[in-house]
């Protein structure tokens, strides 16, 4: 078969170009100290101690607990923390790295009282009516309440984008235990984006209360509103539609919020319903201790498993050589690229959305060699198939590839299914075990045309690959 | 030429298919194992699921995690996470639940070694940090792959390979299951981790040898089914050898030289259950599902016919 001269050129250059890709992005990575971020068990991380006031209820505390664990992972840029209750009323959290213990706080912190309120009135920051006030609870400057208890009245301020405002509520007539859930949706008839809000059994009662009393109001006064309030801050202030009844109020434990249609509308109700759905924490922890806290592995453990995972991989190189001669020196180069990108995957990873390395993901990708290693495998073994069939060694490398890659893409789908419904639904060492999966798998079916292909075309016509021993004819003899 | 060569060459003869009786008893039997133990001995569930006791003691002597680890093995307290607070300043043991008397004796040789006064070192229950919301998510996800799965498979492949892959996967996950039930190795959130690692690996090896019989399917026009199967795991052989030796080299080695040279119980626990389940993967991918298949397909009109005509024409060969 010929080959223009470009063509070989084209495939060498673009062999160099990845090899160098992949090896000089880990060089980069060392260089410039971007190494994957360990998860809690290798690494340790910082642990928050949360307190539940005295004599809260059990039951409310596991809710709380359930309800952390979600919204760290949501909201935050920390993953795979480990939440458990501890005693009685101490709750306590562990999020892994020790740098950034302010941020830890803050993901833990954020776990807040969510709120809804009616709003008695509205006024500008500079005509609040307690401006100057002497009572106890209340900024004189500002004329805000200080501390916002649940239980009275507030003057909280509603930062609305384009003006501000300071609201008048009255005690809460919903907490965050009422509303079972909150979904952002598109409404296509208005071209809008809205929050739906699903409310318990008890929550819808109040609810239609709160909302009969509210649309007693006229449309343009301000005591028409709901003010749905996130640790004295008003996240928002809807007021009731025109067509409530004042008498029934919003029956049926089913509410829309209405957000807009402007540019932000979307990242709006996102948030909006994030906040509704994870900010409603039934228990108003105090942090009682922050800590340090070393790996549960330790050193010893994770040192060993990387010795003897190396030792491992150099079996498997003498193996790969044994069966596949030059095929499988093919094999070991192609498995140091496949290193090199998962180690800057986890890297960026790492930097961008808080990705951290447990033992479950250093096994995913364990495992994951293993996995691509297979891919070369069956590979080679068509290759072999079709220099059995008569074929000569360039054109069986070609067709070789063609039916292997069928059946790689076949295999690695089921795989990729596994990642993207794990990653979907699971939470904590399932999730990371997902993410690992999900990148060796991609790199995997990236490395087969552009590395694996290439390599074996550029052997198929040099000596290495078609004289003597090692040569790929001999492999399949 | 020798086996070796032959099976190199793809030129072996094994006749799986004929010889299901013999691989269905040995797979029997495993299972039945697997189940007897999980029924007798039941799993040890780990503290993440169940939780268990954390003590807490300050570190003036500064004792070495090992130190704290070797102590409390002698006093009966085999399976402790041990942590340091604030770089070694004080020690954080967490355990499963202890009787009265293995608590008492936990409490004394951990203030001993840490050098703490009586009294400094305090103890509390602990709760699931694996708790019964992370097992319902991971399962409904499992659902839904299982699912996907079966959708996939009979779209790219067909329904009875599904199936036989699911009954593959199954027979997987019970042995591992029942290795964790005979050993009594606690089940932590890594376990679940390994048995998804299993689930996914079962599939996958049995996707890739199914894919093999697909194409036969489609190119040899007179075979019976239970030819072809034959001839498709024969062809797959070499490579069903070479991959279950370098995915189980890694693993293996970390079992060995982690476990019983370095020491490091976590990862013997973890590797154990991955050896077993990947070499399970391998062996029921070929063992299980493919002559499941070819049973379950010789029953379908169109390959009934074409192995009575296949029976007719040796018929006439040999008279």
């Amino acid at each position: 078969m010929s080959e223009t001269k470009t063509e070989v050129t084209r495939r060498v250059v673009g062999l160099l170009v990845l090899l160098a890709v992949a090896w000089g992005g880990v060089g980069a990575a060392i260089y410039f100290g971007l190494t994957p971020r360990l998860g809690l068990d290798l690494q340790g991380g910082t642990a928050v101690v949360l307190t539940a006031p005295e004599g809260t209820d059990r039951g409310l505390i596991e809710v709380a607990t359930q309800i952390m664990t979600e919204r760290i992972e949501n909201f935050g840029e920390v993953q795979e923390p480990e939440i458990s209750i501890s005693g009685d009323d101490t709750v306590v959290v562990q999020l892994p790295g020790i740098e950034e213990e302010q941020r830890a706080i803050d993901a833990v912190g954020q776990t807040a009282l969510l709120s809804f309120r009616p709003v008695l009135g509205a006024y500008l920051p500079e005509q609040a009516p307690l401006i100057g006030s002497e009572e106890p609870n209340i900024d004189p400057t500002t004329g805000l309440t200080i501390d916002d208890d649940l239980d009275s009245d507030s003057y909280l301020v509603y930062d609305e984008g384009l003006f501000t405002q300071v609201l008048h509520v009255g005690p809460a007539a919903l907490i965050g235990e009422d509303v079972a859930d909150a979904l952002p949706l598109f409404d296509p008839n208005t071209g809008g984006w809205a929050v739906t809000l699903d409310l318990t059994g008890e929550g819808a009662e109040k609810f239609a209360r709160l909302t009969a009393a509210a649309a007693g109001f006229p449309g343009n006064d301000p005591r028409r509103q709901i003010a749905i309030v996130l640790d004295g801050v008003v996240e928002t202030s809807p007021p009731v539609a025109l067509t409530v009844s004042p008498t029934t109020g919003i029956t049926g434990g089913r509410a829309q919020i209405t957000i807009g249609a402007t540019e932000d509308a979307q990242v709006e109700a996102n948030d909006l319903a994030l906040v509704l759905r994870y900010g409603a924490l039934p228990v108003d922890f105090e942090i009682s201790a922050v800590q340090k806290v070393s790996g549960t592995l330790g050193a010893d453990s994770l040192q060993s498993g990387i010795i003897a995972g190396l030792l491992g991989l150099a079996l498997v190189a003498i193996v790969l050589l044994g069966f596949y001669r030059s095929l499988g020196l093919i094999a070991i180069i192609g498995l140091t690229v496949f290193g090199s990108l998962l180690v800057v995957s986890f890297a960026l990873l790492g930097q961008w959305i808080g990705l951290t390395l447990t033992l479950a993901g250093v096994t995913g990708i364990i495992v994951s060699v293993g996995i691509t290693t297979d891919s070369y495998i069956v590979f080679f073994e068509r290759v072999k198939e079709k220099i059995r069939d008569g074929y000569d060694v360039v054109d069986a490398a070609a067709e070789g590839f063609k039916v292997a890659y069928r059946t790689i893409w076949a295999a690695d789908t089921v795989s990729l299914l596994a990642a993207v419904l794990l990653l979907w639904r699971a939470v904590g060492a399932v999730k990371g075990f997902a993410m690992a999966l999900l990148i060796a798998t991609i790199l995997d079916l990236v490395v087969a045309p552009l590395y694996t292909k290439r390599a074996v075309a550029i052997l198929a016509r040099t000596r290495l690959g078609t004289e003597g021993w090692l040569s790929i004819e001999g492999t399949a003899r | 030429m020798s086996g070796w060569a032959r099976l190199r060459r793809g030129e072996s003869t094994v006749d799986f298919v004929g010889h299901r009786r013999r691989w269905f008893t040995i797979s029997a039997a495993l299972l039945l194992l697997s189940l007897t133990s999980l029924g007798v001995r039941q799993l040890n569930l780990g503290i993440e699921f169940v939780g268990g006791l954390a003590m807490q003691s300050p570190n003036p002597a500064g004792a070495a995690v090992d130190e704290v680890r070797d102590v409390l093995a002698d006093v009966g307290v085999a399976k402790a996470t041990i942590q340091f607070l604030d770089d070694g300043a004080s020690v954080r043991v967490t355990t499963p639940v202890l009787d009265e008397q293995t608590e008492d004796a936990a409490i004394e040789v951990l203030g001993a070694v840490t050098g703490a006064e009586s009294g400094e070192v305090s103890i509390e229950t602990v709760g699931p940090s694996f708790g019964a919301l992370l097992v319902q998510r991971s399962l409904e996800a499992l659902g839904f792959f299982l699912g996907a799965v079966v959708l996939y498979i009979s779209w790219r492949l067909e329904f009875k390979m599904a199936v036989a892959g699911l009954a593959a996967l199954t027979h997987d996950l019970a042995i591992t299951v029942g290795v964790y039930a005979i050993t009594g190795f606690p089940v932590t959130p890594a376990t679940v981790v390994a048995v998804l690692i299993i689930l996914g690996y079962s599939l996958y090896d049995t996707v890739v040898v199914f894919d093999k019989v697909e194409e036969l399917v489609e190119v040899e026009e007179k075979k019976t089914y239970s030819e072809i199967v034959n001839q498709a795991m024969n062809s797959v052989l070499a490579r069903s050898l070479a991959t279950s030796l370098t995915s189980l080299l890694p693993v293996g080695s970390i079992l060995f030289v982690g476990a019983f040279v370095l020491g490091a119980p976590t990862l013997r626990d973890f590797a154990l259950a991955l050896f077993v389940g990947i070499a399970a993967g391998t062996y029921s991918s070929i063992f299980v599902a493919s002559p499941l298949l070819a049973f379950w397909k010789e029953r379908e009109d169109e390959w009934m016919l074409r192995a009575e005509r296949s029976r007719r024409r040796s018929g006439q060969a040999r008279a």
